[in-house]
């Protein structure tokens, strides 16, 4: 055991698998202790709000204020406010207005917005602008407006006796405050998605739903498979054949379409992410059992099997302590095998919108499908749909990898 | 080799499976801006319309190359090929050309009189000068303009618009079931004056003047000949007249059939079009065509608004600001900020009131208090909406012209803006209904109240809305969990009001009517109105089968109510009804019709404050008076 675990590890395949799904696996363990929010609480008011490190407004106006006097401060801030692309827009609505090209010097900030202030009327059609156009200057001369002022804002709060605005503080372009020190700081690193949920809460609990659903289905299929292989091999006779006609039935018609047709007659209601997994793993047995079948035939016929049958041993006994220690290791391929399948079977199922109700839990296929119906993959919304697709791949691939680390070690054929 | 191919055909055959699957799947998502047309939803027979190019002799012009500034395109309407171009059926599938409704879709057939949902005013269009009901109020008169005719050059005469009512009625279209208990008849007095006749009750006044004014704006008028020359053709079968597909039906309006196949439909203006006379619009509008690509879903239709292939569009377009603030798009909306629309319609949670608990008008009002509306309105609509801050609720539209209908102060008291938790929480309290076994549910009568929120899956910004309503049970200790069966299904239920409602349909989503001539009443009777219950197919209202006699009776009253004193007074205690029993709960407001436009073709397009007197409503330049902004277009760069 010692030493087949030795060599297990030397296979660096398998290493690597093993280190990227023991990584997820952390991932998903340690991750809530540390922010152990409830991964479908809807906390933005919006969706798809981009990754990123939220300050609260609020706060950042009590906490210490820092004076920092940066150089490059109001050319960020103008150009934040005024681009290139701005300044040619207000060119064209001056030149529209009447005012000469040559007077207008679009580098010049300061002439640029006084000419734009004493000519710009928001009521004004000027020739080939479009309600579009409009909206546009109407959005930009409210963005620019004050923006060359250097006498600070205004805090003031409404006194509640008399309903009066009273100034109770000043904030000049210079204040800084360390984001340390403001009492409500909340990192997004991956936006929040249709509903307003934290995308990195939700997948990694979504992860371990999936992970679940997948070491379920993957179990019950390897059992299914297992034992009939290993029945319909060891005995044969009717008994294989009855078996074989069964799982043939099964071969013929694609274990997906039955999954579909299934799942849809369950329907939505009933359909929690264990009832998925057993539906996933009950229509996917068929390969294992005729693998484990095949083996158990070669095997069946070995000097010790016919040993033991000698010795007056009993079916399940000999089954058990003859044959499937020999196939152990292929069973133990076929489940790593059948837990990533079951995990992208429940993606498919999901974004076909036959995955597990919704609000119950998230699951790597139901943000999949929402953020498919809320158009994310068309919108640009990345942070909802890719990083789902990169832990379903790496999760499948670590398996694979895996998979392939064990065959080397175990499959003499491939041997080193 | 034999095994390879056959592994390629099979994987072939899953590949197209589940492709099929994915189609299948999403196919509601396309369909869900219908949400408020049930007609649409009918399931379309499978009928190729046959191209016809009715003048290709004059007009070379490809229906698959249209001249670009000649074609005012649109999406979001039309959903699946066009069936036929029949007035009289309801199942034409044809979403340009034809819709009876509050404000009827007039660019080929024409209704008397064009609503204008800003004003709430209607005005002539086959009509000649306002319409006049007689002093008993029993009969509405009205002329016909002399200069209408038909696209075959014949008059328009009061004769047709008579004998378009007899042919409702004769073949009980839906027009004239809906219609013919308030009318008695629609006359020629002579060939160019109408009289419609209200049917009247015991009292010798007319049973319901709403309706009947209604009539005006929302049917079309159909062409007597052409109405015989069908009958003749089907021999007189009322099923073969309204399913026949009328490719040879004569219109008075300014456009007509171009070309119909399952990837687009196209209408072709007609230049002897009589609105060019003086005495309407003075000219032709501006686009040669108006054409519909056939999208296959809403995401085929934004990326085809983004990239300038649509002008006008009526999808429902998340996050619409992206598009001008984000991508810099030559697009925008009749508001330019928040709602970008104006809320006509109410989408609202009905309550089962069968449910166990909900017959207690505690457990509802706490659940509709406690429910996070603002993030309904941010994340289900990003922001499309107008707040319950802004508006307060009621049963009334945010168009000025409804919210000047009832007391705002008489009601202040009992309107709910949302997440009042700690009020929910006080008036279960209050009303016994607590948590007694200590499991954290509320109990009524030794029962968990446990709930089940429900409405059509692929519906994206219904589901959502329904998943915040379902966390807000949580809060005041109401199970509620949500389950989205398919449309066919739930339509199938909801509109069953003979029976109670079955389990998994405790609050459910359902529309109500937007803005039009009979409103809000309309909406209201819809709402509140036991007159639906017991109803087979019941495709009006009020599907939770609420019942309640008051409500009844003000409803019953108001039609025949013109003292606007007492109509106010009436209004705010059907509003005071509605918000004390929650029979059901508005979630969010809702534009008639969605209108974002892309000007990289066409411009003028109506906006607020855009000067037009009457002002043009944001109805995609199709329903009721927003034709009027077909005449104002230009050209960008002419």
């Amino acid at each position: 055991m010692k030493h087949m675990l030795k060599s297990i590890f030397r296979s660096g395949k398998f290493v690597a698998g093993f280190a990227i799904f023991a990584a997820i696996l952390l991932g998903v363990l340690i991750y809530p202790i540390f922010v152990p929010d409830p991964p479908l609480k809807i906390i933005a008011q919006g969706t798809f709000f981009e990754p990123g490190i939220y300050v609260s407004v609020y706060d950042s106006l009590s906490a210490p204020t820092h004076i920092l006097n940066l150089d490059e401060a109001s050319t960020k801030r103008i150009t934040s406010k005024l681009s290139e692309d701005d300044r040619v827009a207000i060119q064209k609505w001056l030149v529209g207005a009447g005012i000469p090209e040559a007077e207008i010097d679009l580098a010049n900030t300061e002439q640029l917005l006084e000419q734009w202030f004493s000519n710009y009327d928001s009521t004004k059609r000027v020739a080939g602008m479009t309600n579009a156009d409009r909206n546009y200057y109407i959005r930009l001369n409210t963005a620019v407006t004050g923006l060359l002022g250097d006498e600070g804002v205004s805090i003031a709060v409404v006194n509640p006796d008399t309903g009066v605005l009273e100034e109770i503080g000043t904030v000049l372009a210079t204040d800084y405050v360390n984001v340390g020190e403001v009492a409500n700081v909340r990192v997004l690193p991956l936006g929040t998605d249709n509903f307003g949920r934290d995308v990195l809460t939700e997948l990694v609990a979504a992860t371990r739903v999936s992970l679940q659903i997948g070491l379920v289905a993957g179990i019950i299929a390897t059992l299914i498979g297992l034992i009939l292989g290993l029945v319909s091999g060891y005995i044969g006779g009717f008994v294989d054949d009855a078996i074989m006609f069964i799982t043939n039935l099964f071969t013929v018609i694609p274990s997906f379409v039955l999954l579909i047709l299934i799942s849809f007659s369950i329907g939505q209601d009933k359909r929690g992410p264990f009832m998925v997994a057993m539906v996933i793993g009950f229509t996917s047995w068929v390969w294992t059992a005729r693998a484990v079948r095949s083996q158990v035939i070669s095997l069946r016929n070995r000097d010790h099997v016919n040993l033991s049958k000698l010795s007056g041993h009993s079916i399940t006994h000999i089954i058990l302590a003859d044959i499937l220690p020999y196939i152990a290791s292929y069973v133990v391929m076929a489940l790593i095998l059948q837990i990533s399948s079951g995990i992208l079977a429940e993606a498919g199922l999901s974004i076909l919108g036959l995955g597990p109700r919704t609000t119950d839990m998230p699951t790597l296929g139901l943000m999949m499908q929402w953020a498919m119906i809320y158009q994310a993959h068309i919108l640009g919304k990345w942070w909802a749909y890719f990083p789902v697709i990169i832990t379903i791949a790496m999760i499948t691939f670590s398996m694979n990898l895996m998979n392939t680390g064990l065959d080397q070690v175990f499959n003499p054929a491939l041997r080193e | 080799m034999k095994k390879t191919l056959l592994s390629v055909f099979a994987l072939l055959m899953v590949l197209s499976l589940v492709l099929s699957a994915c189609g299948g799947a999403e196919a509601p998502v396309a369909e869900e801006p219908a949400a408020e047309a049930p007609a649409v939803v009918e399931e379309a027979p499978v009928e190729e319309a046959p191209v016809v190019e009715e003048a290709a002799a004059e007009e070379p012009a490809d229906p698959n190359s249209l001249p670009r500034n000649e074609t005012l395109y649109f999406n979001g309407q039309q959903w699946g090929s066009v069936v036929g171009w029949n007035p009289y059926s309801s199942n034409n599938n044809n979403a340009l050309a034809i819709a009876q409704q509050d404000s009827a879709r007039v660019p080929m057939f024409e209704t008397p009189y064009l609503y204008n949902m800003l004003d709430g005013q209607v005005y002539p269009l086959l009509a000649d000068g306002p319409y006049e009901w007689n002093d008993a109020r029993t009969e509405i008169t009205f002329k016909i303009n002399p200069a209408a005719h038909w696209n075959d050059g014949t008059p328009v005469t009061a004769e047709d618009v008579a004998y378009t009512w007899a042919s409702h009625v004769k073949y009980n279209t839906p027009t004239g079931s809906g219609n013919v208990d308030y009318i008695d008849d629609i006359v020629a007095a002579d060939d160019m004056t109408v009289v419609i006749k209200a049917k009247l009750g015991e009292d010798g006044a007319a049973l319901n003047p709403l309706i009947v004014a209604a009539y005006v704006s929302t049917n079309y008028v159909i062409q007597k000949a052409w109405t015989e020359a069908l009958e003749a053709r089907v021999g007189d079968d009322a099923t073969a007249f309204m399913a026949d597909a009328a490719e040879d039906v004569v219109y008075s309006g300014p456009y007509g059939k171009y070309f119909a196949d399952d990837s687009k439909v196209v209408y072709i203006r007609d230049d002897n079009y009589w609105g060019q006379d003086v005495s309407m619009w003075g000219k032709l509008p501006a686009p040669k065509y108006l054409a519909h690509t056939i999208f296959k879903d809403n995401a085929a239709g934004t990326t085809a608004l983004q990239a300038g292939e649509v002008d006008v569009s009526q999808q429902f377009n998340s996050n619409v600001q992206d598009f001008w603030l984000k991508e810099g798009l030559p697009i925008s909306t009749y508001l330019p900020e928040a709602p970008y629309g104006i809320g006509a319609s109410l989408p609202t949670a009905f309550y089962n009131l069968e449910s166990p608990g909900l017959d207690q008008p505690a457990v509802r009002k706490a659940i509709a208090m406690a429910v996070d509306y603002p993030t309904i309105i941010a994340n289900a609509m990003t922001n499309q909406s107008a707040t319950f801050d802004q508006v307060p609720r009621s049963l009334m539209n945010p168009t000025p012209g409804e919210q000047a209908l009832y007391d705002h102060a008489a009601v202040a008291d009992l309107q709910f803006a949302g997440n009042d938790v700690e009020g929910a929480k006080a008036l279960l309290d209050e009303a016994g209904i607590v948590d007694t076994d200590g499991d954290g549910w509320r109990e009524y009568n030794g029962e968990n109240l446990s709930y089940v929120a429900t409405c059509p899956n692929g519906w994206s910004d219904w589901q959502a809305s329904i998943e915040v309503v379902a966390a807000a049970g949580a809060e005041i200790g109401i199970d509620i969990t949500t389950n989205y069966p398919e449309w066919s299904v739930y339509q199938t239920v909801v509109t069953k009001s003979d029976a109670p409602l079955p389990e998994g349909y405790d609050i459910f989503m359902m529309w109500s009517d937007g803005a039009g001539p009979t409103q809000p009443w309309s909406r209201i009777r819809k709402l509140m109105s036991s007159e639906f219950n017991g109803m087979a197919s019941n495709w009006n209202g009020n599907w939770g089968q609420y019942e309640n006699a008051d409500a009844d009776v003000l409803i019953k009253a108001i039609p025949t109510e013109t003292d606007e004193a007492k109509l106010n007074e009436m209004y705010t205690e059907l509003v005071s009804i509605y918000l004390t029993d929650v029979p059901s709960f508005t979630l969010m407001y809702r534009p008639q019709s969605f209108h974002t436009v892309n000007e990289s073709v066409w411009t003028n397009f109506p906006y607020e404050g855009d000067g037009t007197n009457p002002p043009v409503p944001p109805l995609d330049l199709t329903d009721g008076w927003s034709i009027a902004g077909l005449y104002n277009l230009t050209l960008v760069n002419p």
